[in-house]
């Protein structure tokens, strides 16, 4: 898939773990895991929103064109 | 006091309701299949009164072939008849239908068996029906179309070709239910 999510340099850098993202974002383990590696068809903007607003990012940061 | 009535109730009648038709369809299928045997091999006073007082002895008099072709296209719709509920029966008893995620692929093979199955029974009807029809030119007494249970194909061809459409449509829907649950 050309989008390519980065979440997990993300949560690197902010030495989050995926428990505790999930907790701070409200989203099941399983959907971010989902997101994580590279599954999701989508994402909505409010997720997106809630993911930045924990790891204190930008949108490109975690959301990547590769071609 | 209220009585609520929600989907599970509905479909537990709808459960208990197929059971009932399907066992009685599958006596009418076991009926036909065990008179059609009985009248051939064992006593020919059988096809006087076939099945809930149908008369065929008169076409059983006439020529065993064509009693024979007339009772074959009466079990074979008997028994796509029996098919239908029970698939439905195994479809609500296996509990593989999750309204909270209802369009499955098992669901969407289940919609186009029955469509096939319809389209059958449409066939088969329509077959003896003309066939009955060839009989009365023929000079044999036949009985009613419905007595013979080989009424109303188009109504099967036409409850075919709507599970078709439907079958589209659900194929449709698992495509967006996917990736309503891949959206995140």
């Amino acid at each position: 898939m050309p989008i390519v999510v980065n979440l997990d340099v993300m949560m690197a850098k902010r030495k989050m773990s995926l428990n505790e993202l999930s907790e701070k974002v409200e989203l099941t383990l399983s959907n971010l895991s989902i997101l994580k590696t590279g599954k999701a068809k989508a994402i909505r903007f409010s997720t997106l929103e809630a993911i930045c607003k924990v790891l204190e990012c930008q949108p490109g940061d975690i959301l990547e064109f590769v071609e | 006091m209220e009585i609520k009535i929600g989907t599970k109730q509905i479909l537990k009648f709808l459960y208990i309701l197929s059971w009932i038709i399907f066992i009685g369809v599958c006596i009418e299928a076991g009926g036909f299949i065990f008179n059609t045997f009985y009248a051939m091999v064992l006593n020919p006073m059988g096809a006087e009164n076939y099945w809930n007082g149908l008369d065929l002895s008169s076409l059983y008099n006439f020529d065993q072939g064509y009693f024979l072709v007339i009772t074959f296209y009466m079990i074979i719709v008997a028994v796509l008849r029996a098919l239908i509920f029970y698939l439905f029966i195994r479809l609500l008893h296996g509990k593989k239908l999750d309204l909270s995620h209802p369009f499955t692929i098992e669901f969407r093979n289940f919609i186009s068996l029955v469509a096939y199955i319809a389209l059958g029974i449409g066939l088969f009807s329509k077959m003896g029906m003309q066939y009955s029809a060839w009989l009365s030119t023929k000079g044999v007494t036949m009985p009613d179309l419905e007595y013979l249970r080989l009424g109303g194909p188009d109504v099967w061809f036409f409850m075919g070709v709507i599970l078709l459409v439907i079958s589209q449509i659900f194929k449709r829907g698992i495509e967006m239910q996917n990736d309503n649950e891949l959206t995140i």
